[in-house]
């Protein structure tokens, strides 16, 4: 059984990453800083999920990652979404709020029987 | 941007993945580093936490970096992907661009690319792919062997081997034998097989209408069934659906018809007809002294050819102990179907052809790089602009490449119907007695040889004018006019002198089989074939089985004959040169023990006194036979040169006696020789002369008629001409027997047909010597004329300063035929190792042959020579004041 929000947290990174890129091209530090800022850090994103997924999604046309400068003035690799990625995300939204939605129902206000 | 571009403008393919994972994942490590210090940790405790948060970072990395280049490589192929298709257009535009280029490079590679393709067909048909039915590669033959030489099998050692087991999965025995179909409009003669049941498990063909044989069918008096061949039943009995349980009547007894075999049943390429049981008589079974059998058998998987003899030894050797006298000294030995039927030789040849068109295809290529070298001088400044946009030279050579392949494929489409009509061509023309000839076309797998044969002519003719054209630096094409001469006129001057060496190779073979063609029309046969007809008549089985029912039919029909009006010279025998049948015997001479070891293997000819008369054959000791030389007289036989030679070396043959074909050792009916013949090539042209001996028709043993299958061959002659003799032959036949006439020829074919194999063949290779030498010559012309047109100014240059037309020749000319000097010499090493091929094939003639190759050399010079000389002569007598004022 799932202990921590970050057990639940396998199998949506992928739609937290793409929602985060919605809203702007981040390197992968930018990502996980601003998933657990919005969280207020109840989501602690792992650097061994986080690149990999990063890696999977860029693989499969949802990103697309450039070199760039990283506000510190060092190289870093920026990722941002694809028209791919875009509607990925759309499906994801929706689909993530019926999920949500049912779970809720169930667990926070179902009646015993 | 473009993928990869971190602006750079490295190309993806050299991303360092491993690298840039790792300062990514760096990054990150120092961010969470700044983010605790920020916090307030020490900077050492930030890094020891910030690596505890990363996990195992080493695996990490490897994770990202394998994700990264699988990533790449989808990446890389797409682009590729992209750009090659790019590539294809951009090739169709250059192609209209330049339609003169195009039309001519298009021509000249349809013709090479046709060709192969059409002898490749022509190979699959014939060596490649030849049989219709499963695994024939293990389908062998098996014979006896005896002094060295591979006989037939006799039915007694036929049916002992299989009691005493052999090493084959199935086995079966057959003999070829002739068929008197008679309805009564129509009788005719055909070709069959007597077979023992086995024979159509063997090859795992089942019958397309009925059954093949059953084993009970497969015994005397059970054995009136017959199989018919796909086309007798169509064409006889135009395909009838109701053709089983139907009787027809073949050599005059009923026969059931139980069965039809698919189309394209032909194992032996013999062109039987129909099978019926062989059926052995009890009596049949214990001779082991008549050897008549071919043998054929399946090979169990995984048991290879060899092991099969091997395993058989043992059998032969109790074969030996059993029967000392019919089986001493004989061994079993197994060979390939397939060699059987298409022979090596055959094989050679096809592959000769096939490099022989292989070389036109190389000259073709030559020429077409030739126009690409000189095109891509006219490409040089489009080339030169798009280094300085940053195109490395791999991805130009890669586009110039794409360029020559397009156009190799494009020269395939035009070249598919070339291979159409060539094969057409090829198959109409073809001697007979090609196996499967009539069963090549261009099927998929000669499409997809075209298709792999262009684009390895693209890759051949393009590489070396691509490297060549994106040699240079761009700066040199953008701002200069780019002449570039020295390193394109060497190119072009290699290009010449290969073509040159190719068309000397093939010019070099085609002389040789020229030569071997020739001398083979010249050979002397030791008859005469001008206006000699020959024909065949078979008596049916009722009448041989007596022979002396049948030596009475075919005396009669032979004095007819000879009686007829107008006939000069007529007689029977039963075997004509160059002629199908035939049959062997041992002859001991006198003196000799009476054993196999001192036996001479020699043909049989029964023939009628006429005969030599007839055939022109010279008598050069003693004297041929006599109406004198008949039954209870002295047996009297003609032996040929080579036995006299071989029994009696230096002594007088005339008297000595010889034991052959009957008789035993307390009794051996001596046979006397009263005259020495001259050799005859007995199975035509080309061949070695075996030994061969004759007796008279009215002394020789009854059951010979058995051996001969009771037919024989008349032969005639007539100063009016060969219908003369058919008409004569047909009345003298008719008034015997009612029974055809068939396979009438002249000896004039029979002889032609022998070694019109030998005679195609050089035909074909000299037309592909011809093709090629045109094509080398084009190549040159159009390389000096290009030249001289590049030089015009310097010519006219010179012609100013005083020199002639004649040193402007001069000097042209020279230019030009240094490399086709270049390329003799190379020609001759060449064609050395390529004619080494040819010696299987040659007759009369060494691959060496001084003759051949100075033709050869004089002809590809004085074209060479007239190719250059006469864009020379052009570029020579322009008008120098307009040369020299255009800019």
């Amino acid at each position: 059984m799932a202990d921590t929000p970050n057990d639940w947290l396998h199998g949506t990174l992928d739609s937290l990453i793409l929602t985060t890129l919605a809203r702007g091209p981040r390197h992968g530090y930018g990502i996980a800083r601003w998933i657990e800022e919005q969280s207020a850090d109840a989501i602690r994103v792992e650097e061994g999920s986080l690149y990999p997924a990063l890696y999977r999604m860029e693989r499969r046309g949802w990103l697309k990652a450039d070199w760039g400068r990283s506000e510190l003035g060092r190289r870093a690799k920026f990722y941002r979404l694809t028209a791919a990625g875009r509607k990925r995300l759309k499906r994801d939204a929706v689909a993530w709020r019926r999920f949500a939605e049912g779970v809720s129902r169930i667990m926070l206000h179902a009646r015993d029987a | 941007m473009e993928p990869g571009g971190d602006g750079s403008g490295r190309p993806v393919f050299r991303r360092d993945v491993e690298g840039e994972v790792r300062e990514e994942l760096d990054f990150h490590l120092e961010m969470r580093v700044r983010e605790l210090v920020r916090r307030g940790w020490t900077r050492e405790a930030a890094r020891e936490e910030a690596m505890r948060w990363f996990g195992d970072l080493e695996r990490l990395k490897r994770e990202c970096a394998s994700l990264g280049r699988d990533r790449e490589r989808r990446q890389g192929a797409m682009s590729w992907l992209h750009e090659t298709v790019r590539d294809v257009r951009y090739a169709f535009r250059q192609l209209r661009g330049a339609p003169v280029f195009s039309v001519a490079a298009v021509l000249v590679l349809a013709l090479g690319i046709g060709g192969t393709t059409a002898l490749f067909s022509v190979l699959d048909a014939v060596v490649l792919r030849p049989y219709t039915f499963e695994r024939p590669e293990r389908l062998v033959t098996v014979w006896e062997t005896w002094q060295g030489g591979r006989g037939n099998v006799s039915a007694g050692n036929y049916v002992d081997w299989l009691e005493l087991g052999v090493p084959f999965e199935r086995m079966a025995a057959l003999r070829w034998a002739s068929f008197n179909i008679a309805t009564d409009d129509a009788p005719e003669r055909v070709l069959g097989v007597q077979a023992t049941h086995e024979y159509f498990a063997v090859f795992g063909v089942a019958a397309a209408k009925g059954r093949v044989f059953l084993p009970e069918e497969d015994a005397p008096g059970r054995s009136n069934v017959v199989v018919l061949s796909h086309e007798l039943w169509e064409r006889r009995y135009e395909a009838a659906p109701d053709i089983l349980d139907r009787v027809i009547r073949l050599n005059d007894e009923p026969y059931t018809v139980v069965g039809v075999m698919p189309e394209g049943f032909d194992p032996f390429t013999e062109g039987e007809q129909l099978w019926v049981p062989i059926a052995f008589t009890p009596e049949r079974r214990a001779m082991h002294d008549e050897h008549y059998l071919t043998v054929v058998a399946s090979l169990p998987e995984g048991i290879p050819v060899e092991a099969a003899e091997r395993a058989l030894a043992p059998v032969a050797a109790e074969m030996q102990r059993r029967f000392p006298e019919d089986n001493a000294e004989r061994g079993i030995r197994v060979d390939p179907l397939h060699d059987i039927v298409v022979g090596p030789e055959l094989r050679t040849r096809l592959f000769v052809l096939m490099g022989a068109v292989g070389l036109v295809l190389l000259i073709a290529c030559g020429n077409v790089a030739s126009l690409l070298l000189a095109r891509g001088a006219v490409r040089v400044h489009e080339l030169g602009v798009r280094v300085a946009l940053g195109a490395g030279r791999s991805r130009l050579v890669r586009q110039l490449l794409t360029e020559s392949v397009v156009l190799a494929l494009t020269a395939a489409i035009a070249g598919t119907l070339v291979a159409f009509g060539s094969l057409a061509l090829l198959v109409s023309a073809a001697p007979p007695g090609v196996p499967h000839l009539d069963r090549a076309q261009l099927d998929g797998a000669a499409l997809m040889f075209a298709l792999l044969v262009s684009v390895a002519s693209g890759i051949v003719f393009g590489l070396v004018p691509a490297l060549g054209a994106t040699r240079q630096s761009p700066w040199r094409a953008l701002g200069g006019r780019g002449t570039l001469g020295g390193v394109r006129n060497t190119l072009r001057g290699t290009f010449v002198a290969v073509q040159v060496a190719l068309a000397f190779t093939l010019l070099a073979g085609a002389g040789l089989l020229i030569r071997s063609a020739v001398l083979l029309g010249r050979e002397d046969p030791g008859f005469r074939a001008a206006g000699v007809l020959s024909a065949r008549v078979s008596l049916p089985p009722s009448m041989f089985a007596d022979g002396e029912t049948a030596r009475r039919a075919f005396t009669s029909i032979a004095r007819r004959l000879e009686e007829s009006a107008g006939i000069e010279a007529a007689g029977l025998t039963s075997q004509v040169p160059a002629g199908p049948g035939g049959n062997s015997n041992g002859l001991v001479p006198e003196g000799r023990p009476l054993s196999v070891e001192s036996a001479i293997d020699a043909r049989l000819r029964i023939i009628t006194p006429g005969y030599f008369a007839a055939m022109a054959i010279p008598i050069v000791r003693g004297r041929g036979f006599t109406e004198a030389d008949v039954a209870g007289g002295l047996r009297v036989m003609v032996v040929s040169q080579l036995i006299a030679d071989l029994a009696w070396p230096g002594e007088d043959p005339i008297g000595k006696r010889i034991i052959c074909c009957e008789g035993s050792p307390e009794d051996p009916l001596w046979k006397t020789v009263v005259g020495v013949a001259g050799n005859v090539q007995w199975r035509g042209v080309g061949q070695a002369v075996r030994p061969e001996f004759y007796l008279p028709i009215a002394q020789a043993p009854a059951q010979a008629f058995t051996w001969i299958q009771g037919t024989m061959t008349l032969v005639g002659r007539s100063p009016a001409g060969v219908d003369v003799v058919a008409d004569a032959m047909r009345a003298s036949v008719r008034a015997e027997a009612d029974v055809p006439l068939y396979d009438v020829r002249t000896m004039q074919d029979r002889l032609r047909a022998s070694f019109a194999t030998s005679r195609f063949n050089a035909q074909l290779l000299a037309v592909l010597g011809a093709m090629g030498l045109l094509l080398a010559a084009i190549g040159i012309w159009g390389v000096v004329a290009y030249h001289a047109s590049r030089r015009a100014q310097e010519m006219g240059l010179r012609m100013a300063l005083g020199a002639t037309t004649r040193d402007i020749l001069a000097l042209v000319a020279t230019q030009a035929l240094k490399p086709v000097a270049a390329g003799l010499v190379l020609g001759l090493a060449g064609a050395f190792a390529a004619t080494r091929v040819l010696r299987a094939t040659l007759f009369g003639v060494t691959p060496t042959d001084a003759t051949a190759w100075i033709c050869a050399a004089v002809v590809l010079g004085s074209v060479a020579f007239l190719a250059s000389v006469v864009p020379a002569h052009r570029a020579a007598t322009v008008d120098p004041a307009s040369v020299l004022t255009r800019s």
